[in-house]
């Protein structure tokens, strides 16, 4: 009974860690995100609270959290209120799966990739049901488009994945690690670099970003399916979007870069290189952002279906044929 | 050559490395507002408002011709005036001027003919709510007040002396003036 007590309350602890850790991430990476788009654009980025602005994020969250939430006329009140937190749920969750280190993984289960593809697609039930409950017309579009999205990538995603579960022989992604470091190459990037590309592509058109922003198009839908939403319900939302963020690189990291494995060992922080990764993968999703123009909707559609399916089947092929010869 | 072009994504590494470049050796572009040096207006900005308060009494100049009600393009200006039974002269009971309404024209300074509007170099000034912009005649003299106290003596505006019109053609009072 002790044992199992003190099992529950370590267990407990990380997850608290876990999550203060992951929340701080994300308030800076909006930070960062300003600020290195900024610079890429000339311009100085937020540099007023604080020394050069790195208060930000924090004057940001206590002005969202003092504001008043509205709820407009005509929507569909529990699903109006329910909305964000499926989205931010279903976002955050993932992030227990990931093994940061050998040691430090929340729950170690053996069906990890299932899941985190299984809660990345739940998210978009948030975004739908979002736009559907706010009883307008931007909302709406905006939801549908991103249904519409995030079904055609997920399959790109899927089987890019599935190709490296063939090649590592285990959903476990903590097992996926260990076979990197075990195969030749050290990491999946190399063998499976068409893999590693579709992955990318589809994980940003997966968290609804820049080029493919398709549900939140500003010039079309306002801000897309969150339009109706105000204060925090809105900043549930945002966390949302940039939980999704963190979580697909850091499952890129761990697919495709070789987790918390380096070329050397870093004494004292065992987390290094799996935060060096994923810092450099973040910091791809926002210099996209800063660089390439949204694409049209069936532009979006044709690349998901005509280009990113096939390449990852063909890869799945590739792999499968390969493993069974080699 | 234009499909290995696609394929390998040669433009979009070329957009990302315009952006990498930027990012890593462009300086912003930004001016920044001044905490700290204050830029300097020229002589003539057109900013707050003020009406010029006579050293000797203590209160405006105005003589209520209403000069300034009639020009003002905006009707911004709004001027009550009663008359003294005994000397009829005019005096001045309520001179507002709407910040908000005013287009910053100038014209009311040009016509006044004893130089008792301006619009002062003054040109930091908000309000939290439109009355806060919403001057009446003790808000004008302070304005005033606080203005030339940040001038050099005798302060002339270029808008009392109107540059083209020739000398003969201004009031008497416009014509002599050498500054405040």
């Amino acid at each position: 009974m002790v044992e199992f007590l003190k099992d529950i309350l370590l267990l407990g602890l990380a997850a608290i860690i876990l999550l203060i850790v992951s929340v701080l991430h994300v308030a800076y990476l909006t930070y960062a995100e300003r600020k290195i788009i900024a610079r890429m654009q000339q311009r100085l980025g937020p540099n007023r609270v604080g020394p050069r602005g790195l208060l930000q994020p924090i004057a940001d969250m206590l002005k969202l959290l003092t504001k008043e939430i509205i709820t407009p006329y005509g929507v569909d009140k529990p699903v109006f209120v329910i909305a964000p937190f499926i989205s931010l749920v279903c976002a955050g969750t993932a992030l227990s799966l990931i093994p940061v280190w050998q040691r430090f993984v929340l729950s170690n289960i053996n069906v990890g990739i299932l899941f985190v593809l299984a809660l990345s697609s739940l998210s978009s039930y948030g975004v739908i049901l979002s736009g559907w409950s706010s009883n307008s017309r931007y909302a709406f579009l905006g939801g549908l488009r991103a249904g519409a999205q995030v079904i055609s990538y997920e399959i790109a995603m899927g089987l890019s994945l599935l190709s490296v579960v063939l090649m590592a022989g285990s959903l476990n992604l903590k097992d996926i690690v260990m076979a990197q470091m075990e195969s030749p190459f050290k990491i999946y990037l190399i063998p499976q670099i068409i893999a590693f590309f579709v992955f990318i592509v589809s994980a940003v058109a997966e968290c609804n970003r820049t080029p493919f922003d398709l549900p939140e198009a500003e010039n079309e839908l306002v801000a897309g399916y969150f339009v109706e939403y105000s204060g925090m319900r809105f900043a549930l939302f945002y966390l949302a979007e940039y939980f999704g963020m963190l979580v697909m690189s850091a499952l890129a990291v761990t697919c495709f870069l070789g987790g918390w494995a380096g070329p050397f060992e870093v004494p004292y922080i065992p987390f290094f290189w799996f935060l060096l990764k994923l810092y450099v993968l973040l910091f791809f999703y926002i210099w996209i952002r800063a660089t390439l123009p949204r694409y049209r909707y069936d532009q979006l559609m044709g690349l998901g279906w005509k280009v990113l399916i096939p390449l990852a089947l063909f890869n799945l092929f590739l792999t499968a044929l390969i493993k069974l010869l080699v | 050559m234009s499909l290995l072009k696609k394929i390998f994504l040669i433009e979009i590494f070329q957009g990302l490395a315009l952006t990498l470049k930027k990012l890593l050796f462009a300086k912003p572009v930004t001016i920044e507002y001044f905490d700290k040096v204050r830029p300097k207006p020229y002589p003539g900005f057109r900013g707050r408002h003020a009406l010029v308060r006579d050293e000797k009494t203590g209160d405006t100049i105005c003589v209520g011709c209403l000069r300034c009600v009639r020009v003002c393009p905006a009707k911004c200006i709004h001027v009550e005036f009663e008359v003294d039974k005994t000397t009829k002269k005019r005096k001045i009971v309520k001179y507002e001027i709407d910040a908000i309404r005013c287009i910053y024209c100038g014209y009311c300074e040009e016509i006044c003919p004893v130089n008792a509007i301006v619009l002062t170099e003054w040109y930091e000034y908000v309000g939290f709510s439109r009355e806060d912009l919403y001057f009446d005649k003790e808000r004008l003299l302070k304005n005033w007040d606080e203005f030339i106290a940040t001038q050099k003596r005798p302060y002339l505006n270029p808008f009392w002396k109107p540059r083209g019109v020739p000398l003969t053609m201004l009031p008497a009072k416009k014509r002599e003036f050498t500054g405040v």
